[in-house]
């Protein structure tokens, strides 16, 4: 039971690429975020060169939860993303499990942060299409992981 | 029992390295946000909206005025008050966007000056969330700029100056200032901008704009039909009102007629 709540426990199993490819899309995910933030308390408008748009979304009333910036608590969910990532990619199955978990999470969160873009708001942000683009994909790594291992 | 202790031994040595990389991408992370926060911080000086010669060129001829003082509504309005075609933005001075429309609503307000059918109102709406601290403030200093025939050209100064004022802790300082460029009695917009019955009149907006479920600004409708936010620009709005215009002006169906 401790040993699989030990999220410091590696194997000396080769790195795992799955883990890795996640990392590295947690990663980007997690700068997105970060850049999101940093504008958000700057309050500087973003730069919306694909999409019209950007300013209205994080402008929105629903750019913020309880006073926290939504792209603050996706920053804290990519770095938690991206550290299971690399203790998975170290042979840590409890952190790919819980990963996963978290994948599934920020996914359905992210499904309705779409649906406010594209319903409510009437407006798509670029950053957080990446955003969103960085959780499907998370989530879909660890399906592919899951269907291979099988 | 001996190889699984230094399987055991080899992947606790193992552990440091991806506790390692985590702590470095938190570092670089950190590090990262705090020079872009110290690069993005400095305030604006050639947005679109802040872009001197974009906001004079859109200015329009004359010098609109001001709903007067405790009327019934207590809108800012533009206009014919019988016009068949009513614009109304609802905006916050702290958003980058609104700021960014504004010189296009300038450009509306001059092309249809003077037009029996077209009014623009504006509508306070700011927005409570982080960064957006001044905004109700920045609406009530309309206000009071309002009380003596300047709502307008106060309005034109805080969004053309919004990223000098908005990172600003004496931002009421730089509003006296431009109270003062705008040949305003100062001392009177103080005592408004800290008033009650400028504050009210910002609720009475932002009660509007709740009763209408608006979420984010800049939010344009026109004869109360929400304009998509790509569409805030000035040929669409051009488009849209002058179908508004046309369709007012239509004459009912007629009988048949047999003259010829």
């Amino acid at each position: 039971m401790n040993e699989a709540l030990d999220l410091t426990e590696t194997s000396a199993e080769p790195i795992a690429k799955m883990p890795v490819l996640a990392s590295l899309i947690a990663f980007v995910g997690l700068a997105d975020s970060v850049y999101l933030t940093v504008k958000h308390y700057t309050d500087e408008p973003v730069p919306c060169s694909l999409i019209e748009g950007c300013e209205k979304v994080l402008t929105s009333a629903y750019a913020a939860f309880a006073g926290v910036p939504i792209a603050a608590i996706g920053a804290a969910a990519y770095f938690a993303a991206f550290s299971l990532a690399i203790l998975a990619a170290f042979g840590n199955r409890v952190a790919w499990n819980l990963f996963g978990l978290q994948a599934v999470i920020m996914s359905a969160v992210t499904l309705w942060l779409l649906y406010l873009q594209g319903f409510v708001i009437g407006a798509f942000c670029q950053f957080c299409l990446v955003s969103a683009a960085s959780t499907l994909g998370l989530l879909t790594v660890f399906i592919t992981s899951r269907v291979v291992s099988r | 029992m001996t190889e699984k202790n230094n399987q055991s031994k080899k992947a606790k040595k193992n552990s440091g390295l991806p506790l390692s990389i985590i702590a470095i991408a938190f570092v670089v992370v950190v590090l990262g946000g705090i020079w872009l926060y110290n690069t993005s911080s400095k305030p604006r000086t050639a947005t679109d909206a802040n872009r001197a010669g974009v906001t004079n060129a859109a200015r329009p001829q004359t010098a609109p005025v001001n709903a007067p003082s405790g009327a019934a509504v207590g809108v800012n309005m533009l206009g014919s008050p019988t016009a068949a075609v009513t614009v109304e933005e609802f905006a916050d001075y702290q958003c980058g966007a609104c700021a960014s429309v504004h010189p296009v609503m300038k450009e509306l307000q001059s092309a249809y000056a003077g037009n029996k059918n077209f009014r623009f109102i504006f509508r306070h709406y700011p927005l409570q969330i982080a960064g957006h601290d001044k905004s109700y403030d920045a609406a009530a200093a309309t206000e009071a700029a309002g009380l003596q025939g300047k709502f307008w050209q106060m309005q034109d100064q805080l969004f053309r100056n919004q990223g000098t004022w908005t990172g600003n802790p004496n931002y009421r300082e730089l509003w006296a200032q431009y109270a003062t460029n705008l040949g305003m009695d100062v001392e009177k917009f103080k005592s408004d901008l800290a008033g009650l019955q400028t504050k009210e009149r910002v609720n009475r907006d932002i009660s509007r704009g709740r009763a209408l479920g608006i979420t984010s600004t800049p939010t344009v409708f026109i004869n109360g039909q929400a304009v998509p936010y790509q569409e805030i620009n000035i040929a669409s709005l051009r488009r849209l009102i002058d179908a508004e215009i046309q369709n007012a002006a239509a004459p009912p169906p007629a009988a048949p007629s047999n003259a010829k």
